[in-house]
């Protein structure tokens, strides 16, 4: 325990050495069991005698101090931020419930809920606050009072607030600084969009990486054996209902193995027609109510006036549409399940793929039928065009938020009891993820696209998710049973998430590019009236500060940077370049995982290969000759392998690691003798990589590592009794055949030159193989493979480090 | 964050916070955890590193650990020894490779261990067959256990041993992204 200080300070190769030290005791340990404190112990005392026998330079120093801060100022950052961590209590309890894949909602929800309230702050404090305090009274006309119904309508009393864009003023406001308000509700809202988009890229990216890998089917027999089990689950009767739960997957897919037939041509004909039939008549349900809304939306914009102030039934009318919105996105969805179910998938991951594309365009068609009407005709008829616009998004999202109350009623709650009550057969429901998830992202694209209109949208939204969260928590613990077939959620993670991005996001923020460049603001209310376009603000800037010295820098990034096409080209170029030269790093290392997977079972056979021979080899052979023939080769001593005594150097290195491994089944090799192969496999590795990367190619030098190896273990053991020796021998080989094994694996680019040492190496041993199996088929037995074989180089390498300090076999 | 706590000097919290992948916050309620599993037994002061390991039998009595069909193995994988008597060290690292941080290569290591029922360093068959007892309470048939496990080695099986080799296992595991999510426990 005195070693956890130790272990403060080489932190910056702090990883580097634990997964490296753990991953070589994993192959070492045989009784013993050193958890990652013992292995890291080690590790770093290990390379700590190392380092002092190094000559360590300053610079190499600071860097280690550099990195350490830098450590440490991460902790405390990442500390602050799990004290703010919301419902954390929640998500383990519903984890231990339900599982992680229920429990990825829940994430993304709360993460959303962080989206709104950074730009609820953001708005509040860069364009509200400044408002409200050069103007503390909004100048409502005098007609207009505070009805209850613009809570949900938004329409009324809210019109002239802060809560609209209508709200804003369009001057320079005159305070304690010069506060240009056009500019400020402009870079707000621009700002906060890139950082939302920057944001979403790298999540993206970074899910991409960790879960969408070549993934097997989710009915594999080892997959569900051994990967499928969800730790978290903590809940008595949730753990017995997943093991029932496998039970059934297993039977299931032992039987379904006997039943994957081929289907015959005319079935798989109506298939098809059943597939093209049933998206045909989605897309055109689609495609229907997009229209119907939009002649709604034209019925009811005749009855509507554009004066300030409206009848009660005039406002209540204005909820019509987005009632109509939001029947549509509860009901149509059932009639898309419902199809389903007559389509045949060839595998379950198709089925929920077409699922959800069917329903993302739905809501995308709704989206922007909407968002066709507003900019079209609202923008044309209105005079505060903005506002009314922002009063539609205010309703969408107020009534959206009531079905989904309504939803939850329903959908769940309702069909638990008709499920438990009266048609026992149905049962309990099960939490469908994919839904649940594709309503919060409609609901954020909605607040997404009306940030602009209405720049207080998000305090709304924040209330709303608050609420939906405890909402369903209530109505999954009370109603809902986890899914049946667990799988696929790191994968459908990945799938929510670029959804957000892809079609929601990227329509939101067109649909405000477009606004703000293409239509001109309306004239009587509004940060930027009197302006062409919104973007011109950025013009009258350009002029403001053409009259500042010492800014010109900005003027010349505008004009030669943001207005020129070339720059965009040429950008444009640079990036299809660099993507189109990851795309064939990709391909490349494609082919060289399937060859190396092919590598693997060549090693595999070529182990049993040897084996066998050595029991033929032992078979044939008598115990006394072996001596003699031990001198007969220790006369030769140089660079090259003797070809005469191959064969015997073959046997006896072979003989001597099936004795080896008879007896570490026996003996106990205690911590020490672990703690020293982790010191000199990480010399042997430290001294390759610090050689100039060419080690590997060379045969000659990676013996001499076995060799420095091997004489360094040696010399410090020199009193250890003779078996304790022969552990070291093949352990180094051992040690770097898996290091080599291992370095394929790690993901880490400062191994670069493995691939190609690689393939050497085994094609110098399946050529060996070979060679030994023609050689096996012609009577001399004598006459060994001439070429420098790693393998057999390496043993015989071991056999004369041996005889140095042996007196005999 | 600025009270004086008494349980650890500084330098061990920056040992803890290195070594592992918690913050200070985490490791002190880590600790009270550790505490209240054996009062008698863990004392509150830990800053001249008492040797004190809490049996296994309180372990998997954890509210977290308590319905776990591998509650046994996974104490013992972290336990010195095997024993699965766990000193506060241990328990430490057991939580932190069962937590969201830690990387996939650690977790395949431990999982590994886990399955790993007789400690050869192989998931051989008997392995496979109590793995698969624990996890579906013993209702399958024989034949069905023998023609899963079967199965599994045929298909993870890369060298053709009839064993399971941590490299076999991770190269499964590679292939199954929910692992990283699937194989964690919060505390």
């Amino acid at each position: 325990m005195e070693t956890m200080t130790e272990c403060a300070q080489p932190i910056g190769f702090h990883f580097l050495f634990l997964r490296l030290s753990i991953k070589v005791n994993v192959e070492l340990c045989t009784e013993t069991r050193p958890s990652v404190t013992t292995a890291n112990r080690n590790a770093v005392l290990a390379f700590q005698s190392s380092k002092k026998s190094r000559h360590f330079t300053y610079f190499a120093d600071f860097s280690e101090n550099v990195s350490l801060f830098s450590r440490r100022c991460g902790y405390v950052g990442k500390s602050a931020r799990r004290t703010l961590q919301l419902w954390q209590g929640t998500m383990k309890e519903i984890g231990g419930k339900f599982g992680s894949s229920v429990l990825t909602y829940f994430l993304f929800l709360k993460w959303l809920l962080i989206f709104n309230i950074f730009s609820f702050l953001v708005n509040f404090g860069f364009i509200t606050i400044p408002q409200l305090v050069y103007e503390p009274s909004p100048n409502i006309p005098l007609n207009v009072h505070f009805r209850g119904l613009e809570i949900i309508t938004g329409a009324g009393y809210f019109n002239n607030t802060v809560m609209y864009y209508g709200g804003y003023s369009n001057e320079t406001l005159v305070g304690l600084v010069d506060y240009n308000m056009q500019l400020a509700y402009f870079f707000t809202i621009t700002v906060y969009m890139v950082l939302c988009g920057i944001a979403l890229i790298f999540s993206m990216a970074k899910s991409f990486k960790k879960n969408y890998v070549l993934a097997d089917s989710a009915t594999s027999s080892a997959w569900q054996l051994l990967c499928s089990w969800d730790f978290s689950v903590t809940n008595e009767r949730a753990v017995r209902k997943r093991k029932s739960n496998l039970r059934i997957q297993l039977k299931e897919s032992l039987s379904e193995k006997a039943q994957q037939e081929l289907l015959t041509l005319p079935e798989q004909l109506k298939h098809f027609g059943v597939h093209v039939g049933s998206w045909l008549l989605s897309t055109s349900l689609a495609v229907g109510c997009g229209a119907s809304i939009y002649f709604l939306c034209e019925y009811e914009q005749k009855h509507t006036a554009d004066t300030g102030s409206w009848s009660l039934l005039q406002e209540a009318e204005t909820l019509l549409v987005p009632f109509v919105v939001s029947l549509i996105n509860l009901v149509v969805p059932f009639f898309y399940s419902f199809f389903n179910e007559f389509e045949h998938y060839t595998n379950q991951r198709n089925q929920i793929y077409a699922l959800v594309i069917r329903n993302v365009f739905l809501k995308m068609v709704i989206l922007g039928v909407l968002c066709y009407y507003w900019m079209n005709v609202v923008a044309e008829v209105f005079s505060c065009w903005e506002s009314m616009v922002g009063q539609a998004l205010y309703r969408l999202v107020i009534v959206d938020f009531l079905f989904l109350m309504l939803g939850c009623f329903f959908g769940e709650f309702l069909r638990s009891v008709i499920g438990t009550r009266l048609i026992s057969r149905l049962g309990v429901p099960e939490f469908d993820v994919g839904r649940n998830v594709l309503e919060i992202i409609y609901a954020q694209t909605l607040g997404w696209i009306g940030i602009y209109f209405s720049p207080l949208l998000p305090a709304i939204q924040i209330l709303k998710f608050f609420i939906l969260f405890y909402l369903k928590k209530v109505s999954l613990i009370q109603n809902c049973q986890p899914p049946r077939r667990s799988g696929r959620a790191a994968q459908m993670k990945t799938i929510f998430i670029f959804l957000l991005w892809f079609p929601f996001f990227v329509g939101a923020l067109s649909m405000v590019a477009y606004t703000a460049w293409r239509l001109p603001p309306s004239e009587q209310c509004g940060p930027f009236r009197g302006l062409n376009t919104t973007f011109g603000v950025i013009e009258v800037w350009m002029d403001d500060l053409v009259d500042i010295p010492g800014s010109h820098w900005v003027i010349w990034i505008y004009q030669k940077v943001i207005r020129s096409e070339v720059f965009y080209f040429l950008i444009t170029m640079i990036i299809l370049v660099v993507i189109y030269i990851f795309w064939q790093v990709t391909q490349g290392r494609k082919r060289l995982i399937g060859l190396l997977r092919q590598q693997i079972v060549n090693e595999g056979k070529d182990k049993s290969f040897l084996l066998e021979k050595l029991q033929n080899l032992q078979k044939s052979r008598k115990p006394t000759s072996k001596p003699n023939k031990q001198k007969g080769h220790s006369k030769e001593r140089p660079g090259e392998p003797p070809t005469g005594s191959h064969s015997n150097a073959m046997v006896q290195a072979l003989l001597a690691r099936q004795q080896l491994q008879d007896e570490m089944d026996q003996s106990v090799p205690s911590d020490t003798s672990n703690s020293g192969a982790l010191m000199q496999a990480m010399l042997a590795r430290q001294r390759a990589l610090s050689q100039n990367g060419d080690v590997y190619h060379r045969p000659e030098e990676r013996v001499s590592s076995f060799q420095t190896a091997q004489t360094t273990r040696n010399q410090e053991n020199q009193e250890s009794d003779g078996h304790y020796r022969m552990v070291s021998p093949t352990n180094a080989v051992t040690l770097a055949m898996q290091a080599r094994q291992r370095a394929e694996g790690t993901r880490e680019d400062d191994t670069d030159y493995l691939p190609s040492s690689v393939s050497s190496v085994m094609r110098q041993v399946m050529q060996a193989r070979q060679r030994a199996e023609e050689e096996l088929n012609s009577p001399s037995q004598n006459t060994a493979p001439s070429g420098s074989s790693a393998l057999i180089q390496a043993m015989w390498a071991r056999q004369q480090a041996q005889n140095e300090y042996d007196d005999g076999y | 964050m600025g009270n004086k706590q008494t349980i650890f000097t500084d330098e061990q919290l920056d040992a803890y916070q290195d070594c592992t992948f918690f913050t200070r916050k985490e490791i002190l309620r880590l600790h009270g955890r550790y505490h209240e599993l054996a009062p008698h037994l863990v004392p509150m002061d830990y800053t001249n590193e008492p040797d004190c390991k809490v049996p296994l039998s309180l372990i998997v009595n954890m509210p977290e650990l308590k319905e776990n069909p591998f509650r046994n193995r996974i104490v013992e994988s972290f336990s010195e020894g095997g024993d699965g008597n766990l000193s506060f060290n241990e328990f430490v690292d057991m939580f932190s490779v069962l937590s969201e941080m830690a990387p996939r290569e650690l977790k395949a290591i431990y999982a590994f261990k886990i399955y790993d029922f007789n400690v050869d360093n192989f998931l051989c068959k008997e392995d496979l067959e109590k793995t698969l007892n624990r996890l579906t309470k013993e209702e399958l048939t024989p034949e069905e256990v023998e023609l899963v496990c079967d199965k599994t080695i045929e298909e993870a099986d890369l060298d053709g041993d009839n064993k399971l080799s941590f490299a076999d296992f991770e190269n499964m595991i590679s292939r199954a992204p929910d692992f990283l999510s699937t194989f964690h426990i919060r505390i």
